[in-house]
């Protein structure tokens, strides 16, 4: 997985590379040709200016014709030498040879230019030299220059595209981070990104108009759920006050007052599971404030108050290792307490007598998590998979409640970014843990 | 005392009047908002239960509209809105108390009693049971002036069984009054029976509790002895 601007980077980087070190392999080669011809230019050229200089003064101050036969001259570090000496051949020689030469008893190779000529009927042969590693010592710092050149054209080239890629995607950063953000389609960020780049105007906008079709849709669902339950609140209501009215009075029938509380409790578990659906349904929707500011160890110390009736009532030890806390901002305190009290509470309902129940609260690194543990029937893998959802199928002997108080718990959970998972072993136990978001504040 | 009930469901009216005459509460029904708005100019009511989801008025503006007459009307709103903004803007113009349908019939009454004690500035006066003794202010039960010690729940469900007495409470209405309905699906029948049992346990080691009765099926009942 690389992103885009990083992909396109190292395209351009590779090709540059490439280019590079075509030019590398062939730049001795290029860099020997021009540097020899630039060589035996400079030959000829000397052996011109040797020659008008001969015509001008004749041949006698370099060779008098009694007591030598050949003039030799060269520079201190013997880079390179003019010689002319007399000699008998009849062709005239007119070429460049590399050939060693053997100059204070050292000998040198160098490149060096032949010619003949005469002069009063005297055929004299001069030679111009260039020692082959002055040739090569050139070649190497043209080399070297050029090197540095391309490097550096590479690099400031490669950072200007650099640069300008990562101009060039910022919207689509901008976009990507918009959807990164958004965990809801009703909080996704709908002013548009700005940039000139026609594609991702179109992107963007193609994106805003499906939050908003998602978002219309969701409502439009929600609402639904929102507006049945309330009508049916209603009738309950009305049904309730009936019953509870018939309780009153005096001197019912025995056997029709427990009835009627019979009644009153199949309308109750209507009226608790219209209002969890409401519940979950307004969550989603937002509408419970964030703006409370609590501490978790104190949520959990309450929720393990309330609980420790019931426990102790079925035999079951509640163990509380409250090591760390956070304080967290921007939650609903209600909810999470009503988070946690759903989980410990169905702890209590699947745990046989003698069991055990760990609270514990602890930070790790960074993350701060709460794990609730029980030594209950545990879970096998399908109900596992089916805890959460909000119409598994009820377990008769975990007693009353519509089995939509684990649906709950995860609704408020992801609805504050609290990430729950769930550990079971069948016939050990059961561990749900609560991991909090990074910071504490969410 | 005197109560205007506007909700337009009226067998729901019904019922509630029907209840809170028996409670020697004289009661007067509205199923319209405007029906209620007339009543309101022209009587004087000591407490209005309203519904604020009526079909033609806006509940919040009848409530406006009420305090704008200077009604000393106590309001108490009843709507199967549980939405949060409602009981947040109902509470800032006003009223005193906020239920949600379905609500029990003696939570209302004793939200109207509540609200009631407030405005006329009752002490609660200390009841006797039998060899027990309620502190209300205070907050305590004594036996023969020893404290009995309880927890905030336990004292709470006998508090409220004794402001109900000689009516059974069922499970439900108990847990209700005492968990509210933030935890509504965790019900459990249980929670009630054990809190009752350690109340129980806490009172016998005093002194017997034979006012403290089990219905068997339907729930408690204190009987204040004469």
């Amino acid at each position: 997985m690389i992103r885009l601007r990083t992909k396109l980077s190292l395209f351009n980087l590779l090709t540059r590379l490439i280019v590079m070190a075509l030019f590398i392999i062939l730049m001795p080669f290029i860099i020997g040709r021009i540097n020899l011809r630039q060589v035996d230019f400079n030959l000829i050229e000397k052996r011109e200016r040797m020659i008008s200089l001969i015509s001008e003064t004749g041949i006698e101050p370099f060779i008098i014709s009694d007591t030598s036969n050949a003039f030799g001259s060269y520079n201190i570090l013997k880079e390179e030498f003019i010689s002319l000496e007399k000699i008998d051949t009849a062709e005239d020689l007119n070429y460049i040879e590399v050939s060693p030469r053997l100059i204070d008893g050292e000998e040198i190779v160098y490149r060096v230019l032949n010619y003949s000529f005469d002069v009063d009927d005297q055929k004299y042969l001069l030679a111009v030299g260039k020692s082959i590693q002055s040739i090569v010592d050139t070649g190497k710092d043209i080399r070297n220059v050029m090197l540095i050149f391309l490097i550096l054209i590479i690099l400031i080239n490669f950072i200007a595209d650099y640069q300008y890629t990562r101009i060039i995607l910022d919207p689509l950063e901008k976009i990507r981070n918009k959807l990164k953000l958004v965990s809801d389609p009703a909080l996704f960020d709908m002013t548009p990104v700005r940039t000139n780049t026609s594609d991702f105007i179109e992107l963007d906008k193609t994106l805003c108009a499906l939050m908003d079709n998602i978002n219309q849709l969701f409502r439009k669902e929600k609402d639904i759920t929102v507006n049945i339950s309330h009508e049916l609140l209603t009738p309950v209501s009305v049904l309730r006050s009936k019953l509870e009215n018939i309780l009153l009075i005096k001197d019912l029938d025995n056997d029709v007052e427990a009835r009627i509380e019979e009644s009153l409790k199949t309308l109750h578990r209507l009226q608790s599971l219209i209002n969890s659906l409401l519940m979950i349904a307004k969550i989603e929707s937002h509408q419970y404030l964030r703006e409370d500011s609590f501490s978790v160890k104190e949520v959990i110390e309450e929720v393990a108050d309330e609980i420790e009736p019931l426990s102790e009532d079925a035999g079951i030890m509640l163990i509380k290792e409250f090591k760390d806390d956070i304080s967290i901002e921007k939650a609903n305190r209600s909810l999470i307490f009503s988070m946690f009290f759903n989980i410990v509470n169905n702890s209590v309902r699947n745990t046989p007598a003698g069991g055990r129940i760990i609270i514990e609260s602890r930070k790790q690194n960074k993350d701060f998590s709460v794990m609730i543990s029980d030594t209950g029937k545990g879970l096998t893998g399908e109900q596992k998979e089916l805890l959460f959802s909000r119409f598994r199928m009820r377990n008769k002997e975990s007693g009353e409640g519509t089995g939509i108080g684990l649906a709950i718990a995860k609704t408020i959970a992801d609805f504050h970014q609290i990430d729950i998972s769930v550990d079971s072993d069948q016939g050990k136990g059961t561990k749900f843990t609560f991991l909090f978001p990074g910071k504490s504040t969410f | 005392m005197n109560v205007l009930i506007v909700e337009d469901e009226k067998s729901l009216a019904h019922e509630i009047a029907g209840f809170l005459r028996s409670e020697n509460i004289l009661c007067e029904t509205a199923s319209t908002g405007r029906e209620a708005s007339e009543k309101i100019a022209v009587n004087l009511y000591d407490f209005i239960l309203l519904d604020i989801g009526l079909p033609d008025y806006n509940g919040l503006d009848l409530l406006r509209e009420a305090r704008r007459n200077n009604s000393d009307a106590s309001f108490i709103i009843i709507t199967a809105r549980g939405a949060v903004e409602d009981k947040v803007k109902g509470l800032d113009l006003g009223a005193d108390d906020y239920l949600a349908k379905p609500f029990a019939l003696v939570e209302l009454l004793s939200r109207i009693n509540a609200v009631a004690r407030r405005k006329f500035n009752i002490r609660d006066s200390d009841i006797s049971l039998g060899r027990f003794e309620m502190k209300v202010q205070a907050r305590k039960l004594t036996c023969d002036n020893n404290e009995v010690d309880l927890t905030k729940k336990e004292f709470d469900l006998l508090h409220y069984l004794v402001l109900n007495h000689g009516k059974v409470l069922t499970r439900q209405q108990l847990y209700e009054h005492i968990w509210g309905n933030i935890l509504d699906d965790q019900y459990d029948s249980n929670f009630i029976d054990v809190h009752i049992k350690n109340l129980r346990k806490k009172l016998n080691a005093h002194a017997p509790s034979p006012w403290l009765e089990t219905v068997r099926g339907v729930g408690y009942r204190i009987s204040i002895p004469e």
